[in-house]
């Protein structure tokens, strides 16, 4: 059997030596293949590329910058965004979460004012990512912050945002001591942001 | 182009990645004075002809620029270079037959000091090794060029390439196997 691509390739380029390839002493026709890949290989390393001149590089370093300069700032990854959208969402369902189990506690034992907190929690994270100079102009970004300004709390539960060890869960047992802790420290809260 | 700063033409590959990133447009330059050379032949080995070798180059840095966030250090940046560089000139080889240039257009280059006669016979002999290479398969072409004139490993070249070093080794094989049977006798 003659000797493979792979074992020619490695006779000639000496990684093997070709005493080891038993074979070649005994085939001509692998011995001939084998001084026409030499030959080939002896004849294509003799080309050389022309070198460019000193004055090309500096033409061409100073296209490259104009086209850079062109371009602005790297790109943001596409796969970096979550890393700011993803706590964003969470800190916004956490407090769209608390604002919920504060409107349906008006039907508990423990009478609590109304608070509505809802529309400051998610605009609130939606302006914050959206100033963010690097991430005004990511589409995707824009589209989480479009879509999640309109999410109410059922069609966030609905869509796994706030699962059974969640916020809403924590919020939905607390005791009425603690939900009425839990209101102060909001209205505290609210009450400084001005909102 | 305005000098590169002092501090930055001494840091690391990761380090220049990093100024660039931060916004040091400065770091890009570096990083293109760097490489600018390998990457131009080997644009230049796959398309035999200095404007678009040119143009391609440009490319490759103006697409690394772009997908700089993208360059994890898991290789060299030089080896990330050269895939760009690979992808580059395998769309374009795919998309427009290169065309060789002439000697006369050959004028811009520093040649060393070399006879008429001498410098004709190889220029010549050159050009037709070089319009040999054009007319292989992307890929052999691709494996030749990276393994015989930009000294790459098999494993680099496959890593490069998305392939094993078995199909590098079989595609290297029947690059120079083409090779032969195109030029024949004349340059051999």
């Amino acid at each position: 059997m003659h000797l493979q691509p792979d074992e020619l390739i490695d006779l000639a380029e000496g990684t093997r030596t070709e005493s080891s390839a038993t074979h070649l002493a005994e085939c001509a026709v692998c011995r001939l293949q084998l001084e026409e890949l030499k030959a080939t290989m002896s004849a294509a390393a003799d080309v050389d590329a022309p070198e460019p001149s000193l004055l090309f590089w500096d033409h061409f370093s100073a296209r490259v910058r104009q086209a850079v300069d062109a371009e602005g700032a790297p790109r943001r990854s596409f796969w970096t965004w979550p890393r700011v959208a993803i706590p964003a969402v969470s800190v916004a369902t956490a407090v769209l979460a608390v604002a919920v189990t504060l409107n349906r506690g008006g039907s508990g034992n423990t009478p609590l004012p109304t608070v509505v907190p809802a529309p400051v929690a998610l605009p609130v994270a939606s302006v914050d990512l959206l100033a963010d100079p690097q991430s005004a102009g990511d589409t995707a970004l824009t589209l989480v912050a479009e879509l999640s300004s309109d999410m109410d709390f059922e069609t966030a539960r609905d869509a796994g945002l706030a699962a059974r060890g969640s916020a809403e869960h924590a919020v939905t047992h607390l005791t009425g001591s603690e939900l009425r802790e839990l209101q102060r420290l909001l209205q505290e809260e609210l009450a400084r942001s001005g909102a | 182009m305005r000098p590169a700063e002092p501090g930055l033409v001494d840091l690391d590959e990761r380090a220049l990645v990093e100024a660039c990133l931060s916004g040091q447009s400065a770091a890009f330059d570096v990083i293109v004075e760097r490489h600018r050379r390998s990457v131009y032949l080997l644009c230049y080995r796959f398309v035999s002809n200095h404007e678009d070798a040119s143009d391609l180059s440009q490319d490759v840095f103006l697409r690394a620029y772009r997908g700089l966030r993208s360059f994890r250090g898991q290789s060299s940046l030089a080896t990330w270079l050269y895939r760009i560089g690979v992808n580059v000139c395998l769309n374009r080889v795919s998309a427009k037959k290169p065309l060789s240039e002439s000697i006369e257009d050959r004028q811009f280059v520093d040649e060393k000091a070399e006879s008429a006669p001498d410098r004709l016979m190889k220029d010549e002999r050159g050009a037709r090794v070089r319009a040999a290479i054009a007319q292989l398969p992307r890929k052999q072409r691709a494996t030749l060029v990276l393994r015989m004139y930009h000294e790459m490993s098999h494993q680099e070249i496959a890593d490069v390439l998305g392939s094993s070093v078995g199909a590098v080794k079989a595609n290297f094989f029947h690059a120079l196997s083409n090779l032969k049977k195109m030029l024949g006798g004349e340059v051999l």
